[in-house]
């Protein structure tokens, strides 16, 4: 597990960023945290990261369910799970089929259909109590799909390391 | 009775229209997974090569897997849009049943059909072939190919192995004897046996309403998500 400290916006995006360098065909992600913790600040980091055009407005799925960015060389699902209420709701979206089949998917509140998702990268975004603007960032693995770059998300990481 | 049949359930898009004749017009579409964007042109085109339109249709039969989830969706959405539209029953087919329909005329004892399910497991279901119609013996499952070859080993019968799975996990069943690999030539469902296969099935009136038809996924057991659990929701 990867522990980490933003201390603003442009911080959690930065380090999101970070994260996306190291992403590879196939990965998904999932991202928890409350509401403002800054899951969709995040997710700008992200994809701006991997290379989607600055031109694209990227804004949570929550009532879309799934957007798409399309960089010419990847293509990133932004998946938000928050208005599903079954298991075959998010099966329904294919989520683990879009990262089989070469794409990046990442997921707002995947942490509650993990056993649909497969292997996957956890980030999780908390609001700091004495700070408004500080997030404790946590990132760890379930499955193996990391393990070769484990070390260089850590140096990756080390800047913002808590 | 005319019938469209829709198959986005493998890489494919296929879309075919027949009635007791036969196929009337048919078109396949290695689409590269733009399911979306090829259907609906391809429905039009059918339709104007076999000179009818689609208030003509009597059903409308589609592929509801088990699957490629992503083309599912849309040709099962298609297909419940059609039947709205028009008013006509649908008539849901199951990918292994469309592929082991081509071997309905096999010698042997029984037909295994399956594809791939990517991640090392494979969709399949074994099927008993007699007077040029099937009957499943087994319900689809996805499971890793050993289980599927231990299975069809148990059985101990003559068996003609069809579809992508057989092909992508070959070396699975290179143990098993009695057998005879199809794979190579039927490989995926075909528009044509998924057509000539609902036909038999529209006869009977096998048929269902369009909010019945629901895509087989087979992965995950379905459950509620516990939400309650999460804080901060």
């Amino acid at each position: 597990m990867i522990n980490a400290r933003t201390t603003n916006v442009h911080q959690t995006e930065e380090l999101a960023g970070a994260i996306a360098s190291l992403a590879r065909p196939r990965d998904i992600v999932v991202l928890s945290g409350e509401m403002g913790a800054g899951k969709t600040a995040f997710m700008r980091g992200f994809a701006a990261g991997i290379g989607v055009s600055p031109d694209e407005t990227v804004s949570s799925p929550t009532f879309t369910l799934v957007h798409t960015y399309d960089t010419g060389k990847i293509v990133v699902h932004h998946a938000d799970l928050y208005r599903l209420g079954r298991l075959s709701d998010v099966e329904d979206l294919g989520l683990r089929e879009l990262a089989d089949l070469g794409d990046v998917v990442v997921v707002e509140w995947g942490d509650v259909a993990s056993d649909v998702l497969g292997d996957h990268l956890v980030v999780s975004l908390e609001a700091d109590d004495d700070d408004e603007d500080t997030r404790q960032v946590t990132v760890s693995v379930a499955g193996h799909t990391w393990d070769s770059r484990w070390e260089q998300l850590k140096r990756a990481l080390a800047k913002w390391g808590d | 009775m005319l019938i469209l049949g829709i198959e986005t359930a493998v890489e494919h898009v296929g879309v075919a229209l027949g009635d007791h004749r036969g196929t009337l017009a048919s078109a396949t579409v290695n689409s590269d997974r733009r399911h979306a964007e090829s259907l609906a042109p391809m429905i039009e085109f059918v339709c104007a090569q076999a000179g009818v339109t689609l208030r003509q249709l009597g059903a409308v039969a589609v592929d509801i897997g088990p699957g490629l989830f992503t083309g599912l969706r849309v040709g099962v959405a298609a297909a419940q849009s059609l039947a709205w539209a028009f008013d006509i029953p649908v008539v849901p087919m199951c990918s292994l049943d469309v592929l082991a329909h081509r071997m309905s005329r096999t010698e042997d004892d029984v037909v295994a059909a399956a594809l791939d399910a990517r991640r090392g497991e494979m969709y399949w279901a074994v099927y008993k072939p007699s007077d040029g119609r099937m009957t499943r013996l087994t319900e689809p499952v996805v499971t890793p190919p050993d289980d599927c070859a231990i299975h069809l080993a148990e059985r101990d019968q003559y068996v003609t192995c069809v579809g992508s799975g057989f092909v992508r996990h070959q070396e699975s069943f290179e143990a098993l004897t009695r057998s005879t690999m199809r794979a190579d030539e039927v490989t995926w469902p075909s528009i044509d046996d998924l057509l000539s296969l609902a036909g038999q099935r529209a006869s009977r009136e096998e048929w269902v309403e369009a909010h019945m038809v629901e895509p087989m996924y087979l992965r995950v057991p379905d459950a509620e998500i516990n939400w309650a659990t999460r804080e901060g929701r």
